[in-house]
């Protein structure tokens, strides 16, 4: 497999009238990755998206796709993609309409046929293969949907929040689905809002608010980064300990900021270090005082907190220029 | 794998807009049953005309007194009635009694100066039948001509020689051909002009349908993901195209075998023919027909493939898609304009411009009034503004696809225009 990205996005500008949807984002997705494309509703993730599939066109930058290719139909062979809206010619038959997509994306049309019929066994369809796609259940049409996707092993499948309105059932084919691709060493690119589901199955993450690109790289150098500014949850053996270590906590040098535990959390407060302390020094100080301590822990901020920290008020949701009556 | 191409997208696309219309029950109903309508079209009338007045009971109240005894004898040996001369005194309220007693059918009043001009009224419950009316009238006709015959004391050879036969007829010609039969190039124009403006209708509406469909199932962004908007309108046309013309072709094969073979199927229903006789179709009529079905179709299916793309609903589309269809009624409309003057001014004009002359092209052409080069040049243009229209509608659609809600104002369409 050829070491270049599975997709460099360079200096991309994308405005629809007055307002910019998309604003000078850069990102690169190395190939055999899982690569989420975070930010708030608005933020201009699916517009990004239909930009690296040519539903539409930039004004500014370039896209690279796979080995040098710009979107297009070339491109569009090897890419899979599941829109945020999904729809199936509703009156097609099952089988027709996966073998149809297989050959829009350049399979021949017995091989389609043939891999339509592998899928549909794979995911317990089989004997609905001869039926309108109409006469399907919902979650039945979203493994359909997603065979559309997949049906030619496409190098880079992307995703435009795959999770949003499926079942449990189907939230967990999915998971599968994109593990196995990873795990082939093809490329996953998806957008979500959703920061608990990206932080469970994301490599590498790139957060976008108001069409700006807010941070991007792999996931745990960015939890490692965030847990590096300083937050530390504590417990304490008994009030006794709470009472000696009053003046440790209270030295300005140390701790800028006390606060409660967040809900959930079983610490008995949480602390911001102040700039330059490590977490280390903090120990030593309180084992100095003798305090009992039953926790000590250095903070890994969830996604969903470095999210909140860094987009801040950006996070507003804004309705969608392409969507707006 | 096999290489991209625009091309081979846009048939993957056809075919599978081709199969989802042919494979209906609706498309092989209608294939069928329209030249079963186009044949009763040729017998019901031959079969009405000739339907049996046998049997019917009139009542002649002559007060002429040489014209009712002549006229019973006419209508009983030549039209198998029962016909009574009865007292001239009669009352006519009485006769009208009888049949609200359903005891006549009719009753025929034969005033006293019928010979010298005087009226014959005939009043019954099958007088509005153009049978009855016109089989009546030529005995009447025979009885009172014979009449006046013995009051000029002319000899049996001085009535035979009047009454023989005039032979005259009026033959469609432009002096290309020895002409055809006027009622029937005009009947089979028509009929042509008619056929085209309806297929291209039902097709050019499915086209629109067909992408709104897409729009409103939503399966819109997960096609031009996969081929460029271009490819999906050209193919979306051709397919939709192809079931159409496989529509067409087959009426009018079936209709040539009809025209063809008139008198036999018309003997399978116990009629024969009369009236004016339908000129066979000719291979070049069916080639303009079917040239003009072609080009005229994909005029207008872009046209109603921009109108699809612009709209979101259903609903919206009967709105949008009026003034296309105005501009199609317009054509039939004019039909007439034609047909009056094939070589005309109006007609030259009309069935040059690309908008009509898919529908009154054919029909000048098959009334005589335009050489093949002409229809060359006609063809000419419509090939041409096909091209531009196309080439616009393909703009609006790339961008209107994927638009939700809003119908876009002239002026953002003439902004897509320039995209």
């Amino acid at each position: 497999m050829s070491s270049s990205p599975a997709l460099v996005v360079r200096g991309v500008v994308k405005q629809f009238g007055n307002h910019v949807a998309v604003e000078e984002v850069s990102f690169e997705v190395p190939r055999g990755v899982v690569y989420g494309i975070l930010g708030p509703n608005g933020a201009g993730k699916t517009t990004l998206l239909r930009m690296i599939n040519d539903i539409i066109a930039p004004d500014r930058g370039d896209i690279t796709i796979l080995d040098g290719l710009r979107p297009g139909l070339e491109a569009a062979q090897r890419i899979g993609y599941l829109p945020e809206e999904r729809g199936l010619y509703p009156k097609m038959r099952v089988i027709d309409m996966i073998e149809f997509m297989g050959e829009l994306r350049g399979l021949r049309r017995a091989e389609a046929k043939l891999r339509a019929t592998k899928w549909l066994e794979r995911l317990g369809l089989a004997q609905w293969a001869k039926n309108k796609v109409q006469d399907l259940s919902k979650g039945m049409q979203q493994k359909v949907q997603f065979t559309t996707a997949l049906i030619h092993e496409p190098e880079l499948v992307i995703l435009d929040e795959p999770w949003s309105g499926l079942d449990p059932i189907n939230a967990e084919v999915l998971r599968e689905v994109v593990e196995e691709i990873r795990a082939s060493g093809r490329t996953v690119l998806f957008s979500t809002h959703l920061m608990e589901q990206a932080e469970k199955v994301c490599d590498a993450v790139c957060i976008i608010a108001r069409g700006k690109k807010v941070l991007d790289g792999k996931l745990r150098d960015i939890k490692r980064a965030s847990a590096a500014e300083g937050l530390v949850a504590l417990g304490f053996a008994d009030d006794e300990a709470r009472a000696k270590a009053e003046p440790v906590l209270a030295d300005a040098g140390l701790v800028v900021e006390r606060r409660a535990p967040r809900a959930g959390d079983v610490a008995d407060c949480e602390l911001k270090l102040a700039d330059g302390a490590a977490p280390s020094q903090l120990l030593a100080a309180l084992v100095a005082a003798n305090v009992g301590v039953r926790r000590f822990e250095v903070v890994v901020p969830t996604l969903h907190q470095i999210f909140v920290s860094k987009v801040g008020d950006a996070a507003v949701a804004e309705r969608r220029p392409e969507e707006a009556a | 794998m096999k290489p991209a191409s625009d091309l081979r997208a846009m048939l993957v696309v056809a075919r599978r807009e081709l199969l989802e219309r042919i494979l209906t029950k609706w498309f092989v109903i209608m294939t069928l049953v329209g030249p079963i309508g186009m044949i009763a079209m040729v017998v019901v009338p031959a079969l009405i005309a000739s339907s049996s007045t046998a049997g019917t009971k009139v009542e002649i109240v002559d007060q002429s007194g040489t014209l009712g005894e002549p006229l019973a004898a006419a209508l009983e040996t030549k039209l198998e009635w029962h016909a009574t001369v009865i007292d001239p005194k009669t009352p006519d309220r009485a006769e009208l009694d009888r049949i609200r007693d359903d005891k006549i059918n009719g009753f025929i009043t034969i005033a006293k100066h019928a010979v010298d001009g005087g009226p014959v009224v005939y009043r019954g419950d099958n007088a509005s039948s153009q049978a009855v009316k016109i089989l009546l009238q030529k005995e009447v006709t025979d009885v009172v001509r014979a009449q006046r015959a013995v009051r000029l004391k002319l000899t049996q050879d001085q009535v035979t020689e009047l009454d023989k036969k005039v032979d005259f007829e009026s033959n469609q010609t432009t002096g290309e051909t020895e002409g055809t039969s006027g009622m029937g190039a005009f009947a089979i124009a028509y009929i042509l002009a008619f056929i085209l403006y309806m297929v291209i209708t039902l097709y050019g509406v499915a086209v629109m349908r067909s992408v709104v469909t897409e729009k409103t199932s939503r399966v819109m962004e997960l096609m031009v993901a996969a081929v460029k908007p271009r490819s999906l309108m050209a193919g979306k046309i051709l397919g939709v195209g192809a079931a159409g013309l496989i529509q067409i072709t087959v009426w009018l094969a079936m209709g040539a075998i009809t025209l063809a073979y008139r008198e036999t199927i018309l003997g399978w229903f116990g009629a024969s023919g009369g009236g004016p006789g339908l000129p066979p179709l000719a291979f070049a009529e069916v080639a303009v027909v079917l040239l003009y079905f072609v080009f005229g179709f994909f005029f207008y299916s872009a046209m109603y493939a921009a109108v699809g793309a612009m709209v979101s609903s259903e609903q919206d589309t009967q709105q949008v898609q009026m003034p296309v269809t105005m501009l199609l009624v317009i054509g039939v409309v004019c039909l007439q304009v034609v047909s009056n003057a094939p070589r005309g001014d109006a007609a030259t004009v009309m069935s040059n411009v690309p908008l009509w002359s898919p529908m009154l092209m054919p029909m000048r052409y098959v009334l005589g009034g335009a050489t093949l080069g002409e229809v060359a040049i006609s063809l000419g243009i419509l090939i041409v503004s096909t091209l531009l229209v196309v080439r616009a509608a393909a703009k609006i659609y790339r961008v209107g696809v994927l638009m939700y809600g809003k119908r876009p104002t002239m002026r953002e369409l003439v902004r897509w225009l320039r995209y």
